[in-house]
């Protein structure tokens, strides 16, 4: 049970069933192929957890199908002011007008904005996938310069006004914190090293999707930066991170110069930043850039959807490195569009160009399932990327 | 007495600001000076563990690291993992910050 009284949005209430059956039967074929994609990543994740067993923790049951849900988006944002003693004050509950605090206005669409996009494009209801209510809680602390995920919910600080302006101005970091979430129950990938950099990459995937879908953008429009607007005019830089172009978002006196590689070549080995997990996400963050321009259009359509499969796919392990995540990717783009079409070749050549290989035999079946034949020679190794 | 904080983690990773600064206690108005002392005496920082906080669950978090050496020679490292419950190192932490950031004013007030 629920301890909450939930606020039922009306349109999200009959979108899924009633727009999609509608769809199913009026719509063209594009949308009809797109909505059936949407239903049927259950039905592939049922399988293939069936065949994995008792391995799936019981919290990570299947989301029931969009058909039979309805939308339970339930916003509550949370004035800190300024201490750090969470949980602080309610400010703003889901259905309630906007606030004359900036903050807790952005914060609250921005949460809007990261569970429409998961719910609406990805058929995800919520974190959790079973409409786990969002918190925010804003101006934490002093002059605070960040805004993390606790495991529970977000925090944001108000920035110090000399090098950070307050962290709820950039939509794509609300979503950035919010997937930290969602990989938390679907990875999990442990924050350290190349996993934890695939765990900060989708969260600047999906952060960045948000924005995009905000801003109604396609994948050639976007600016695919991280954290526009976070920094104040006296630093030398455009924001935290560049997608499309890692090591370019800042050069400045105080701050240094941006540190991220797009390319296994340049790969950062260090104990710093738990192995570097802000560091080299800029390699898979741009495979993913090169994924989406690639195939063009709105970025969450299709590239989006393979990577998330990926994300959802229980062969992703918890200290997965980029070459096993790349496979799944791989996989995904062809068990959702076909093998060897664009899309799967477009993923293929997007992890190429950052170094990264994924052979044809290793990105072919999966490696265990019913009715797979293992390969006669020696025994797969995990990927050692 | 020198201070010296290093802050790692966060939303992102500025090497900038992971290098350790470094606060010589002479330097400062005296009234900084002063109130950074009674700071670290009333956290009983040279009792602390090595490490503050605990690593849970959840994703961009700072992690600071403060280093105080007095003039005694003694020298002593605390980790800080946030939120800083501890109420003494917590306002240790707020002076250091507030601290590195008049220092930064000034240097950039005379190198414009």
């Amino acid at each position: 049970m629920r301890p909450h009284s939930r606020h039922r949005h009306s349109l999200h209430c009959i979108l899924p069933p009633y727009l999609s059956r509608e769809i199913a039967r009026n719509g063209t074929r594009e949308q009809r192929e797109r909505i059936l994609r949407t239903l049927s990543i259950d039905t592939t994740f049922r399988s293939m957890r069936v065949a994995r067993g008792a391995m799936i923790p019981l919290g990570q049951r299947l989301i029931p199908s969009p058909m039979m849900v309805e939308s339970q988006l339930q916003r509550t944002i949370y004035d800190m002011k300024n201490t750090e003693a969470l949980p602080g004050t309610v400010v703003r509950t889901e259905g309630q007008g906007d606030t004359s605090d900036v903050c807790v206005n952005e914060a609250y669409n921005g949460l809007g904005a990261t569970y429409d996009l998961f719910w609406e494009v990805f058929a995800r209801n919520s974190i959790d996938g079973m409409g786990m209510p969002l918190h925010a809680h804003v101006h934490y602390g002093e002059n605070y310069n960040n805004a993390f995920w606790d495991g529970e919910r977000m925090v944001f600080g108000d920035g110090d006004g000399d090098l950070f302006n307050r962290f709820t101005i950039a939509v794509d970091i609300i979503g950035h914190e919010l997937t930290h979430g969602v990989t938390e129950h679907d990875g999990p990938l442990t924050y350290f090293s190349q996993s934890g950099a695939l765990n900060e990459s989708i969260s600047d995937v999906f952060g960045s999707l948000v924005k995009q879908r905000v801003l109604n953008q396609k994948a050639d429009q976007a600016d695919w930066l991280i954290g526009e607007g976070l920094f104040t005019d006296n630093v030398e830089g455009v924001a935290l991170r560049s997608m499309k172009d890692p090591g370019t978002a800042y050069d400045d006196d105080v701050l240094g110069k941006d540190p991220q590689p797009g390319h296994m070549r340049s790969f950062v080995k260090t104990w710093e930043d738990n192995g570097g997990v802000h560091i080299n996400s800029g390699i898979p963050n741009r495979a993913f850039y090169l994924v989406a321009t690639q195939l063009g259009g709105y970025a969450w359509e299709r590239a989006g959807h393979i990577w998330y499969e990926a994300l959802r796919d229980p062969r992703l392990r918890s200290n997965a490195g980029f070459g096993s995540f790349a496979r799944l990717t791989v996989m995904a783009a062809g068990r959702l569009y076909g093998s060897d079409k664009d899309e799967e070749k477009a993923v293929r050549d997007a992890w190429n160009q950052v170094g990264i290989r994924v052979s044809r035999e290793r990105a072919g079946e999966p490696a265990w399932g019913p009715g797979v034949q293992l390969p006669q020679q020696a025994q797969q190794q995990p990927p050692t990327h | 007495m020198r201070i010296e904080l290093k802050r790692e983690g966060g939303v992102a990773f500025f090497p900038g600001l992971n290098r350790p600064r470094g606060l010589d206690l002479a330097s400062l108005p005296p009234e900084t000076a002063e109130a950074l002392q009674r700071a670290v005496r009333e956290a009983r920082f040279f009792e602390q563990p090595a490490t503050v906080g605990t690593a849970a669950r959840g994703a961009d978090r700072i992690r600071y690291t403060i280093t105080v050496e007095d003039d005694g020679g003694r020298r002593h490292s605390v980790q800080l993992l946030e939120p800083v419950e501890e109420p003494h190192l917590r306002a240790l932490l707020e002076l250091l910050k507030q601290a590195e950031k008049t220092q930064r004013a000034s240097a950039r007030a005379q190198h414009p």
